[in-house]
């Protein structure tokens, strides 16, 4: 079960005016924001043409990611509140724990390429719902952690409880919700308590299902399960007793990986060397990426297509960066690194 | 105004040019004999991969020159030492040949360029104006690897909406943005030393050393309207003396000639090195020749000061070029009187001391002389898109040693470069434009273009529409003028298109997004699969906006900015307008042939010298039939 540490929930819980939620809410959007390097990295890391199945899978899971921070940004934007994308600390460390120590004080998260024990150990782990369905095996609750549901079900009554006062009808402009980029009743403007309950209902939906289904949609899987697909190499199927990993199979080939070396930073390389060049390169888009998302949400939300533009350009730098070794002759190749720098 | 002026700012570092290889290889367009098999690297498709970034990597401000004054270190001013930083917001910018049969003229879109303090804050950011690579040439004498791209160019274009951040407490900076009008930037950047063996560090890379000065509406955006000296060539690539072309600016009212040296001197290899031409000196010739010049006698030229390319070791060389980027500023207010009096009427040299002619020379070769007469004629923007019926204008530039002149211009014929030379005859067409202009007071004339409704009419087949290459003289220049080969106007002339009101994949989209997945698998094998239906579809929303920017844009797609507005506008149509299935239009995928085609059908077939299977092709071709024309001299 993933949790984080109560006193973030209590946070929310204690909060009595919109103020109060720009910390959680802040929180929230580096939440979403934190899960997107390692999905990214572990499918820039399965050879095009090979893993595609999986690939795609994942990729999916990574736009819901998308979809959530900008969730959570607009209900930030709709109470007064400025999110904060391109400073120092929004970006966790790599390997480190996620933001609001998420999984408790052991669990990290690296940038590494995919594998089917990285899904279990780690995606999993992000995804894990408040109930799961049983499926072959059950998990526990230590009391001084909750889980990222609770913490957004907080929110949501903690939102119910200040009522519609807290938000602003001036705020609607900046919200980023146009651009057809995600289907209208998933990204929505967010115009009162009611709108902002039914925002975060997505948010908990897409990633954990409901306590009494894995699906979010009656077609699609909450992420928790699809990562669980992926791990058990079949599809899930309802059975007599229940849900099972025995659908069809989803194949995974392990000659289609590149192999990167984790959790690669810009100064473990040699300036001059392709491997830096290249580093250096994805470094800069990604941080350019983060600066085009900032002043989307600060006002400019128009800015949002560039943003997209940055989104794209990042998958294409990957593909060489994947394909470059860490030094020449080396049996390892250079994975991405998602780190700050200030331009 | 220009980079040429002062105040200035010289940068050095390197660049990325990520372009792609496939579409090198005209018959690669062919979607009927294309094979995967081409997609593969190779020597002549070395990087089949290519994504067209064009960016600088670590540029830094590295000299400047305020009210006469060399500045060299953040001491002498707190510029020196920023960084020139791609944008901050957005992609790259896109390198694009016009044409596979033209990629002489490879030009830069959509690059954003910025001063960035490197703590946060950016002095100025500004966006470049698309601009094409000029005065191409054999600079680097020797591989440094395998492959290695020895050509070199210089690309000058405008920053324009230049938004600047005025506490920054330089000097240099203040006068430059006082110095703008709208704080626009005139920016020149050599560039040299590109790689193309994917084993070495260089891969895609090479160097660039470059100027920011001010600039001022009316004035070109990408030449200096300066003192142009014309080298001769031994080949299209090799300037007979070693020395290519440069250009002058004579400013006499402050006494001061500036002398751009960034593009022109022979490098050893790709890291810059210059080869030892001994001394070069910049003089004006006492008389006033027609005709070409080989050696002079120290008593007919007035010596302005010698090129600095030279002082000190390889190390000093090298720092020389970083700090000036090859620009030397010569004083002459305390030299000979007569210099003033006839600088503006009289042609610049380049020369070196003829051996053995004594420590102070007696002598001298002449190595670069000034367009005789001192005239000159350009285009400011030598490349053009054209759709059918559309009309361009060219700004033309004439000068007489550097001064506007009221002249007139006389266009060449106009080259179909790749006529289908076998049956069904085709009409190629011509575009529409005077045959002479005469340019005003002021040196200045609109070349309008004009492209007929009917388009060239397919001449090419497989690829869209025809090229043309428009040259000019002037009648006032003396015969056999030494010319820049590369002063010329290229323009791709697209199809005319009939476009369906309501099309379909199979028969108007496919063929044309099949071609770009044939040529650009970075694409196709990464993101959108553009040969593919239901890849396609799955895209609906993100082909339709990188279709819909403008091409200034630096996701505008296609990224070869190659396609037609008709072909543009027909596949936006396509995406807008779902079937019941809530998808674009998949029609019906033709049935296989069973007849052989008619005559009326038959595919044109061109007609390829071997060159132009190998790229370079347009420009070499025109210079043999120029060459032909001059009874075989250069």
């Amino acid at each position: 079960m993933i949790r984080l540490h109560r006193n973030y929930v209590r946070a929310v819980r204690q909060a009595r005016a919109a103020q109060d939620l720009f910390g959680p809410l802040q929180n929230a959007i580096e939440l979403e924001h934190s899960t997107i390097p390692p999905y990214f990295t572990a499918t820039a890391s399965l050879v095009a043409g090979k893993n595609e199945a999986i690939a795609g899978l994942i990729r999916a899971i990574t736009m819901q990611e998308m979809l959530h921070m900008c969730i959570a940004s607009n209900i930030l934007i709709a109470i007064g509140g400025q999110p904060q994308i391109n400073r120092p600390g929004f970006v966790p460390e790599y390997p480190g724990p996620l933001p609001m120590h998420i999984g408790g004080p052991d669990f990290t998260v690296g940038i590494e390429a995919f594998s089917r024990d990285l899904v279990k150990q780690v995606f999993m782990q992000i995804e894990e719902p408040e109930q799961p369905i049983p499926v072959h095996e059950k998990a526990e609750i230590e009391p001084e952690y909750e889980t990222i549901g609770a913490f957004y079900r907080a929110l949501q009554a903690k939102i119910v409880e200040l009522g519609d006062g807290i938000f602003e009808p001036s705020s609607l402009p900046n919200q980023v919700v146009q651009g057809n980029w995600f289907p209208p009743d998933q990204l929505f403007a967010i115009t009162g308590a009611d709108s902002a309950v039914r925002a975060i209902d997505i948010i908990v939906l897409q990633g954990e299902g409901s306590s009494s289904s894995p699906y979010e949609s009656p077609d699609v899987l909450a992420h928790f399960y699809r990562f669980g697909e992926i791990h058990a190499g079949r599809a899930l199927v309802k059975t007599a007793d229940g849900y099972a990993y025995a659908g069809a199979p989803i194949p995974f080939d392990d000659n289609g990986v590149y192999p990167l070396r984790p959790n690669c930073k810009l100064a473990q390389f040699t300036p001059g060397t392709q491997a830096h060049t290249r580093l250096a390169q994805f470094i800069y888009s990604y941080n350019s990426l983060l600066n085009a998302l900032h002043t989307c949400f600060n006002g400019q939300p128009g800015r949002l297509d560039a943003a997209i533009g940055l989104m794209y350009s990042l998958r294409i730098e990957a593909v060489a960066l994947v394909q470059t070794p860490v030094a020449p002759g080396s049996a390892q190749n250079v994975g991405p690194s998602f780190e700050y720098m200030q331009t | 105004m220009s980079y040429l002026d002062q105040p200035r700012l010289n940068f050095s570092g390197m660049f990325q040019a990520d372009v792609s290889t496939i579409n090198n290889d005209v018959t690669n367009y062919d979607n009927a004999t294309f094979t995967p098999e081409k997609q593969k690297l190779s020597k002549d498709s070395w990087n089949p991969e290519g994504t067209g970034n064009f960016r600088l990597i670590d540029c830094q401000i590295t000299g400047g020159v305020l009210d006469g004054k060399l500045l060299s270190s953040a001491q002498d001013d707190p510029a020196i030492g920023m960084l020139l930083e791609n944008a901050r917001e957005r992609v790259y910018g896109k390198l694009v040949d016009l044409d596979p049969q033209q990629q002489m003229v490879s030009a830069i879109w959509g690059m954003q360029l910025r001063l960035s303090d490197g703590a946060g804050a950016n002095l100025f950011v500004g966006d470049y104006e698309p601009a094409a690579f000029i005065n191409l040439w054999k600079r680097q004498q020797h591989e440094s690897a395998f492959h290695d791209q020895t050509l070199a160019a210089i690309y000058q274009s405008v920053l324009s909406q230049v938004a600047w951040k005025c506490d920054h407490g330089s000097p240099l900076l203040a006068a430059l943005h006082a110095a703008s009008e709208q704080g626009w930037l005139s920016i020149n950047m050599n560039l040299y030393g590109y790689g193309r063996d994917p084993s070495i560090p260089r891969y895609t890379l090479g160097y660039v050393a470059g100027s920011i000065g001010p600039w001022r509406q009316g004035s070109p955006k990408h030449f200096v309207p300066g003192r142009q000296m014309i080298p001769a060539f031994s080949n299209v690539m090799t300037p007979a003396h070693g020395v290519s072309f440069f250009t002058c600016l004579v400013q006499e009212q402050r006494r001061r000639i500036s002398a751009d040296f960034g593009n022109c001197l022979p490098i050893e290899g790709a890291d810059g090195g210059f080869q030892n031409l001994g001394r070069l000196l910049l003089a004006v010739d006492r008389g006033n020749p027609d005709g070409p010049l080989d050696t002079v006698s120290a008593a007919s030229v007035a010596i302005l000061g010698e090129v600095g390319y030279q002082n000190g070791n390889a190390r000093a060389q090298q720092d020389w070029y970083a700090r000036t980027a090859g620009i030397e500023d010569f004083d002459y207010s305390q030299l000979d009187p007569w210099i003033a009096q006839n600088i503006g009427s009289r042609p610049l040299l380049l020369l070196t001391p003829v051996a053995g002619s004594g420590e102070v020379p007696s002598s001298y070769q002449v190595l670069v002389q000034e367009s005789f007469g001192g005239l000159y004629a350009r285009a400011d923007s030598i490349v053009y898109r054209l759709n059918p019926d559309e009309t361009v204008a060219a700004e033309m530039y004439a000068t007489r040693y550097g001064q506007p002149l009221a002249t007139t211009l006389v266009f060449g014929t106009q080259l179909g470069l790749m006529p289908s030379s076998q049956p069904p005859t085709i009409n190629t067409g011509k575009l529409d434009y005077p045959e002479q202009l005469n340019t005003d007071a002021g040196g200045r004339a609109q070349l309008r273009i004009h492209a007929p409704a009917a388009g060239p009419g397919n001449p090419r087949g497989y690829i869209d529409g025809q090229l043309y290459g428009i040259g000019w003289q002037m009648p006032a220049q003396p015969k056999d003028s030494p010319q820049n080969i590369w002063n010329f106007i290229s323009l791709l002339a697209y199809d005319r298109v009939a476009t369906p009101a309501v099309p379909a994949w199979y028969p108007d989209i496919q063929p044309i997004l099949q071609q770009y997945a044939n040529l650009y698998p970075i694409m196709s094998r990464h993101l959108i699969d553009l040969a593919d239906y239901d890849s396609v579809v799955a895209h609906v929303r993100i082909l339709d906006l990188a279709f819909s920017l403008p091409q200034s844009d630096p996701n505008h797609m296609p990224v070869t900015r190659d396609l037609s507005d008709a072909k543009r506008a027909m596949i936006l149509r396509w995406l807008r307008q779902p079937g019941t299935d809530g998808k674009p239009l998949k029609g019906k995928a033709a049935a296989p042939r069973t007849a052989p085609p008619n005559e009326a059908e038959a595919r044109p077939v061109l007609a390829l010298d071997p060159l132009q299977t190998a790229g370079k092709t347009a420009v070499f071709m025109a210079y043999q039939a120029y060459q032909a024309r001059q009874g075989g001299k250069p």
